[in-house]
């Protein structure tokens, strides 16, 4: 199979799976009696409303994205460029808020903040609670990324830098400039993930325009309603696909491969108590704070227990399926990326686009549109199964792993697969024996990431999980309602380890076997 | 990369052969969708599956959907049912579901001495176990409310909260008043709150903990969110509204089950429904945390609920309240600024 023909079957596969529900429920929409009819836009969008809500959206969004971007990325730095004491512990503390789902963290912070009461419980309902959640939420994105990008950076760049200036200079000069596709990609990550997220604002009392799309959908059953809505977030997602082509692609940075080699630290000298120090000290309030209220909710080990008989079904099911769907995310997300970056046919702005456009929808506009698809008697085989899991999660975050991909890829020298090509090794012999091991790295974050987003997913899952098949995220919002919270904290804290035993596993397995292979 | 190529075949193959198909005349399962809460509703259907040896697969609707996910989803799967019962927390969204043609009826024998004002004339839905939608009060309130209209009392301006009345069974209770006052008393009354600054909560939970966080003195809520509170120790208690000669009385919410039109499983979802509609389910969920109201009489009940005999009820007919909960949603929408 060629190139071509593979990488064109890749495409037709995620259009089918993320696309064709979409463009299924578009035609529904504009359809009324059989005859076409813009009315579900018109009313939905003609009204003074929906700009107001567009505004506290990107209020909203822009707020975290740039918070986000703005300590993330020197934390970021911290924890992967310098001898940051604990760096290692403090880069786990703070991802943390990642792993669960936002609705627990914004739970968390307000149980914290009813037990400190007074000013600080009315603080965190509105725009600023909804924009501390989402920052802590949010934050180990540019910090993950950023790291991420330090160690992709040819080192003897800046040991060349070194001869002739100081850290700082060079960081100026050499290391941002690198890193810089991971600043703006992690800017717009963040800023499409908050835009899209409805269950904190919901939660803190802050009208956004993704609710719109929901409420739609859960109190007026209006379908076509709640499809006319989500055509703001698309035009959102649409626009930063602009901005991504313009800004982001034009300053790729063509650093060649270096892997292997170790990451050279800036040492911190005086000011490395300090800085520890204030890292702890964040960690401490934004990440500990809310944990510590957890753990104290959990603490007992009869919630464990009862958390176990309740739901211990559901979390062999929530590693089972974020285990395979991490895989399948890695596989569609490289080749994607693969696509993206050598621009091989001329739909990778096609594939590229339709991935973030996916992505920036709410979950519950791509759910309904599987089910619209795939609940027939015919096809019951993938309706009533693991796969409507598995195709949504997949069609909801193969642009995270495609865009990882991408990215690493794009820090490969050309030189390396043109090379293997020359000496006769054929299109798969390259990528499976060149390109892979050269992005060992990037594929690892992909999978990692895959994991991540598809253990914490609710919003797609929720509404297609199979009966009794759900996920723990899923039980712990069906339990939420009138659970006690003892049990819902216990829940939380398996949820946390759920995510990061494993993902730290398959972190050190891969680095293990990387050591030992010649 | 063949590890890869291996997992994608497993994927095909999981599908093309129907790993997860259902499994249609297969003995022995029964889907429920679930909107009652999952904490009192699972223990009901896991005894359940130990008295009958039938295995409940079950869907719950969350918090966040505002019990409507699952409603949502069985109006999506109309053209091929996978539930086979729908045990609603209410009865407005089962005569939704009548009217779109989702539902099936049943005469259940178990449910013969539940009054008929619980039940749909057709079968089409039949109540049990019910919430009342009644006052938690915060204890230092010294005048309490006695009916719904102290929202609109100036000398609680401000004092008062409500649940978001686009969601749940605050919608039901809108409605429910517009059937029984008429459709301008019912729009003066909710102009009324607005003017008398009545705060919006997002549900009935978090509405109960305002109330004995001393945040607000008084709102309306079902019942087992303020005897969840009482029982927690929360300085709050509960008042039945309009109970006066004369007054519009108390709103009752009753469960209903559904079977489902094309139910995939009709035999074991007929005997879970009878199981449902049993006295000892009711007497289960009246002493579990939820406290619901039994409707069959004479089932033993804690000492802090009242009887239904012993309540007076809003004089509602849920099919009204049905249709004028989805004729007034344009209303309620502009009411809320949506």
């Amino acid at each position: 199979m060629s190139e071509r023909l593979f990488l064109t079957v890749i495409v037709i596969f995620l259009m089918a799976v993320g696309m064709s529900p979409l463009l299924f429920m578009l035609f529904e929409s504009m359809s009324v009696d059989g005859h076409f009819s813009l009315n579900a836009y018109a009313e939905v969008l003609q009204t003074d409303r929906q700009w107001t809500l567009m505004r506290n959206s990107l209020t909203l969004a822009s707020a975290v994205a740039l918070l986000t971007t703005l300590v993330g990325v020197p934390i970021g730095i911290l924890f992967g460029k310098t001898d940051l004491p604990f760096r290692r512990f403090f880069t786990i503390l703070f991802v943390t808020p990642l792993l669960v789902p936002p609705y627990i963290s914004a739970v968390s912070w307000s149980n914290f903040f009813t037990h400190a009461g007074g000013f600080s419980f009315q603080f965190l309902f509105g725009l600023p609670g909804a924009i501390l959640v989402l920052f802590t939420v949010f934050l180990p994105v540019p910090m993950l990324l950023t790291i991420f990008f330090l160690r992709s950076i040819d080192p003897s760049l800046e040991e060349a830098g070194r001869v002739f200036a100081s850290w700082g200079k060079v960081m100026r000069g050499i290391t941002i400039p690198l890193i810089f596709p991971a600043i703006a990609l992690s800017f717009m990550l963040v800023f499409i993930l908050s835009f899209g997220e409805l269950s904190v604002a919901n939660f803190l009392r802050y009208d956004v325009y993704a609710m719109e799309s929901f409420t739609q959908f859960s109190a007026f059953y209006n379908f076509k309603a709640a499809t006319a809505a989500a055509l703001p977030l698309v035009v959102a997602a649409l626009l930063f696909l602009w901005v991504e082509e313009v800004f982001l692609h034009k300053r790729r940075v063509g650093s060649h491969a270096h892997f292997g080699r170790e990451v050279q630290l800036i040492p911190l000298g005086t000011f490395r108590v300090w800085l520890f120090l204030s890292v702890a000290i964040l960690g401490f309030t934004i990440v500990l704070l809310p944990l510590i209220t957890l753990l104290i909710q959990s603490a007992g080990l009869s919630h464990y227990i009862d958390a176990f008989d309740r739901a211990g079904d559901s979390m062999l099911r929530t590693l089972l399926f974020g285990v395979f769907a991490a895989t399948l995310l890695t596989f569609f997300g490289f080749f994607t990326g693969y696509l993206i970056h050598k621009r091989t046919l001329k739909i990778w702005r096609l594939a590229d686009a339709a991935t973030i456009f996916l992505f920036a929808l709410p979950g519950t506009v791509i759910g309904i549109g599987l089910i619209s698809l795939w609940n027939t008697p015919w096809t019951n085989f993938i309706y009533a199964g693991p796969a409507i899991i598995i195709f949504g999660l997949l069609a909801k975050y193969t642009a995270l792993t495609s865009k990882i991909s991408a990215v690493q890829l794009s820090q490969i020298s050309p030189s390396m697969e043109e090379a293997a090509q020359v000496s006769g090794a054929g299109w798969f012999r390259t990528v499976v024996f060149i390109v892979i091991p050269l992005a060992w790295r990037g594929l690892a974050v992909a999978w990692i990431i895959g994991y991540i987003f598809s253990l914490r997913d609710t919003a797609v899952t929720m509404l297609i999980y199979p009966a009794g098949q759900d996920t723990l995220p899923i039980r712990i919002l069906t339990l939420m309602a009138n659970g006690s919270p003892e049990l819902i904290a216990s829940l939380c804290v398996i949820m946390i380890l759920i995510t990061l035993l494993p993902a730290a596993l398959f972190w050190l397995i891969l680095k293990t076997i990387i050591k030992v292979s010649p | 990369m063949k590890f890869f190529f291996y997992l994608a075949a497993v994927l095909v193959l999981m599908t093309i052969t129907g790993c997860g198909e259902k499994k249609e005349d297969v003995s022995g399962n029964v889907t429920v969708y679930v909107s009652e809460d999952q904490v009192f509703s699972e223990p009901i259907l896991r005894d359940f599956e130990k008295e009958t040896g039938i295995r409940v697969n079950a869907i719950y609707d969350t918090e966040e959907s505002k019990s409507t996910g699952v409603m949502n989803r069985l109006i999506a799967e109309k053209n091929n049912p996978q539930a086979d019962v729908y045990w609603a927390n209410e009865p407005i969204r089962a005569e939704v579901l009548k009217q779109k043609g989702i539902s099936a009826p049943f005469v259940s024998e178990n449910a013969k001495q539940i009054p008929a004002v619980f039940k749909d004339p057709d079968g089409y839905w039949i109540g049990f176990s019910a919430r009342a939608r009644v006052f938690i009060v915060n204890k230092r309130v010294e005048e309490k409310p006695k009916g719904i209209t102290a929202y609109t009392d100036p000398a609680n301006r401000g004092r008062s909260v409500i649940a978001n009345p686009l969601f749940g069974t605050t919608t039901a209770q809108m409605a429910a008043l517009y059937t029984v006052w008429g459709d301008e008393k019912a729009k003066n009354f909710m102009h009324a709150l607005k003017q008398n600054s009545v705060v919006i909560s997002t549900s009935n939970g978090e509405s109960a903990d305002f109330v004995a966080a001393g945040v607000y003195d008084f709102s309306l809520v079902d019942s087992d969110d303020a005897i969840n509170r009482m029982r927690s120790g929360k300085p709050v208690m509960m008042v039945y509204p309009d109970q006066e000669t004369g007054g519009t009385g108390c709103f009752i919410v009753p469960n209903a089950a559904v079977l489902i039109k094309g139910a995939p499983h009709l035999k074991e979802a007929e005997i879970l429904m009878e199981y449902l509609l049993s006295k000892e389910t009711e007497r289960k969920l009246a002493f579990a945390d939820c406290a619901q109201i039994p409707l069959h009489p004479g089932v033993q009940m804690p000492a802090e609920l009242k009887p239904i005999s012993a309540i007076k009820v809003m004089p509602v007919n849920y099919s009204d309240v049905a249709k004028k909960m989805i004729e007034i949603q344009p209303f309620l929408k502009e009411w809320m600024g949506l």
